[in-house]
C-alpha cells in the first residue's frame, strides 16, 4: 500500500513539475517535421511584439482555419489544420506566456 | 578762449533726437525681428538640406541590415550573434516600441520621425514590412561632425551683419526724409526772422533813444507813467531784438573773450529790467559776491538778459526775483508758475513755449543753452509747477 501511494506521488509530481506548454503543447507536436522554434519565428515574423504574437496565437488555437495559419500551403496540405483547442482561456495564455518566454528573441542576441 | 562753432539749425533739436531715436528703435527692432526669422529659416533649410544628404546613404546602410537580420532570423538559435557594421551602429525595436537589440550610443528615438540629429548623431529610423527577428523599426545611427553647422552660422552673422548695416543705412536715409519737412519749416522760420530783423532795428533804436533824451521833470504824472510804458514795451521789444539778431546774425561773429566781473554786470543788467520789474511789482533779492569769468561780455550778457527777464516775464504780481551770485554760481529764482517735470527737458529747444500768455519766439532759453554748451558751462533748472523755477549756472 505505502508503494502505491509513493509511486502515485512520483507520477503527479513528475506531471506537474512540467509547465503549461510542455502539458499541452509538446506532445502533439512531436510528431510534426517543424519545430516548436521554427513555428515560435513564423508567427514572429508575421506578428511582430509580444501582444500581437500572443494574440495572433490564441485566435488560431481557438478557431483554427486555413486562411490565418502563418505556415505553408505545403505544409497544411501535408498535416492538414489542427483541431480546434479544448483548453480553457486560463490554461491558453499559461501555455503561450511559457512559449514566449521560451524562445523570445530578446536577450538572446549577442 | 578757443571755443567750436556751429549754426543752430544744423545740430537737431532734442524733440527731433526723440523722434529720430524712436523711428530708429522701432525701425531696428523690426530689421533684427526680420533677420533672425530669415536666418532661422535658412538654418532649417539647410539642416533639411544636410538630412536629405545624409538619408540616401543611411536608407542604403538600412537595406543591408536589414537582408542581415533576415538571414539571422532564418538561422536564428543556431546564430545569434548580431550583425555588425564598422560604418554604422544599428538597433532594433518592436511594434511596441520594446528594443530587441541595439548597439547605439544615443538609445534616444524618435519612433515618429523618418531621420533626424540628436546629440551629434544623426538617425534614420526605417520600419520593415517583415518583421524579423520581430523587428518592426531598425534604427540607422552615424555620428554627425557638426562641421556643416559652423559653415551655416558664418553664413548667418557674416550675411546678417551685412543685412543689417544695410538695413541700417536705409533707415537713416528714411529717418532723414520724414525729418525734412520739419527742418525745412525750421529753416523758413529762421529765414524770416533773419528779414524782419534788420527791419526792426532803426525803428527800435530811435525809440529808446528818444525815451532817454525826453526830460521827464517838465512832464506831468500821467504822461510820465504813459512815457514808462512805452519804455518797457521798447525794451521788452529791445531784449527780442538783441536775441534775434545774436541768433541769426552776431552768433557767427568771432569771440572777443574777457575777464568779466559778473556782479557789476548784474547790477547793470538788474537796473536795466528794474523798469520791467516794477511794472509787475516784483521786489527783487540780490545777494551778490564777488565774481569773475572768461567769456565774451556779448555773449554772457545775452545769457544774463534772458535768465533775468525770464524770471520777471513768468513771475506772478507782487512776486520775488532772487539772484544769488558767489564764484562759479550764478542762480536767479523767480516765484512764478513753474514747470512741470514732463516739460524741463524740453526748455532749452527753440521755439518751444510751454505758456503762450506771454509773448515771445521761445528762442531765449536756446541761445543760453547754446552758449553755455559753446563755453562748456553748466545750466541746472528746479522748477515746480505753481511756486518757481530756479535756474542755476555753474562755471
Amino acid at each position: 500500500m505505502v508503494k502505491v501511494i509513493l509511486i502515485s506521488i512520483v507520477l503527479v509530481s513528475g506531471v506537474y513539475s512540467e509547465d503549461a506548454y510542455e502539458r499541452y503543447c509538446v506532445d502533439c507536436h512531436k510528431e510534426l517535421p517543424t519545430s516548436l522554434q521554427r513555428m515560435f519565428m513564423h508567427y514572429l515574423l508575421v506578428y511582430g511584439g509580444e501582444k500581437n504574437v500572443k494574440a495572433g496565437l490564441k485566435h488560431y488555437l481557438k478557431y483554427p482555419i486555413r486562411e490565418i495559419s502563418v505556415m505553408s500551403d505545403l505544409f497544411i496540405d501535408n498535416y492538414g489544420i489542427k483541431k480546434k483547442t479544448t483548453l480553457s482561456d486560463k490554461q491558453i495564455d499559461e501555455a503561450l506566456n511559457s512559449y514566449w518566454e521560451r524562445f523570445k528573441v530578446i536577450d538572446k542576441l549577442k | 578762449m578757443l571755443v567750436s562753432k556751429n549754426k543752430g539749425t544744423n545740430s537737431l533739436l532734442k524733440s527731433e533726437k526723440k523722434s529720430l531715436f524712436r523711428f530708429l528703435a522701432l525701425y531696428m527692432s523690426m530689421v533684427i525681428f526680420t533677420i533672425s526669422l530669415l536666418s532661422l529659416y535658412y538654418y532649417q533649410s539647410q539642416e533639411k538640406l544636410v538630412l536629405s544628404d545624409k538619408r540616401a546613404i543611411l536608407t542604403k546602410y538600412a537595406y543591408i541590415q536589414t537582408k542581415r537580420l533576415k538571414v539571422l532570423h532564418h538561422f536564428f538559435d543556431e546564430r545569434v550573434e548580431y550583425p555588425r557594421d564598422p560604418r554604422f551602429r544599428s538597433a532594433i525595436y518592436d511594434i511596441e516600441h520594446i528594443k530587441i537589440f541595439s548597439l547605439l550610443e544615443n538609445d534616444n528615438i524618435r519612433f515618429q520621425e523618418e531621420i533626424y540629429f540628436t546629440e551629434g548623431y544623426i538617425h534614420l529610423v526605417k520600419m520593415l514590412d517583415d518583421f524579423y527577428l520581430g523587428t518592426k523599426y531598425l534604427i540607422i545611427e552615424v555620428e554627425d561632425t557638426g562641421a556643416w553647422r559652423a559653415e551655416i552660422w558664418k553664413n548667418i552673422l557674416g550675411y546678417g551683419f551685412l543685412a543689417f548695416m544695410f538695413f541700417m543705412i536705409f533707415g537713416l536715409y528714411l529717418a532723414k526724409l520724414f525729418l525734412k519737412p520739419m527742418r525745412d519749416s525750421i529753416l523758413l522760420l529762421d529765414r524770416f526772422i533773419k528779414d524782419t530783423t534788420h527791419e526792426l532795428n532803426t525803428p527800435l533804436s530811435a525809440i529808446l533813444a528818444n525815451i532817454e533824451m525826453m526830460d521827464t521833470n517838465v512832464m506831468v504824472e500821467k504822461n510820465k507813467t504813459k512815457l514808462n510804458r512805452i519804455n518797457i514795451a521798447a525794451k521788452t521789444v529791445s531784449i527780442l531784438y538783441k536775441d534775434l539778431t545774436y541768433l541769426t546774425l552776431e552768433q557767427e561773429k568771432e569771440n572777443h573773450d574777457e575777464v568779466i566781473d559778473v556782479r557789476e554786470l548784474i547790477y547793470d543788467r538788474a537796473e536795466y529790467f528794474s523798469i520791467l520789474a516794477q511794472s509787475k511789482q516784483l521786489e527783487c533779492k540780490l545777494e551778490l559776491e564777488e565774481a569773475s569769468i572768461i567769456i565774451d561780455r556779448r555773449k554772457f550778457t545775452r545769457i544774463i538778459d534772458n535768465l533775468i527777464s525770464n524770471a520777471i516775464k513768468y513771475n506772478k504780481r507782487h512776486g520775488t526775483v532772487s539772484i544769488e551770485l558767489n564764484q562759479g554760481m550764478l542762480a536767479i529764482s523767480d516765484t512764478g508758475i513753474g514747470l512741470n517735470e514732463e516739460s524741463i527737458p524740453y526748455i532749452f529747444d527753440r521755439y518751444i513755449r510751454f505758456n503762450n500768455a506771454e509773448g515771445g519766439f521761445g528762442v531765449g532759453l536756446s541761445i543760453v543753452k547754446k552758449i553755455v554748451d559753446e563755453y562748456g558751462l553748466s545750466i541746472e533748472v528746479e522748477s515746480e509747477e505753481g511756486h518757481g523755477t530756479r535756474m542755476v549756472l555753474r562755471w
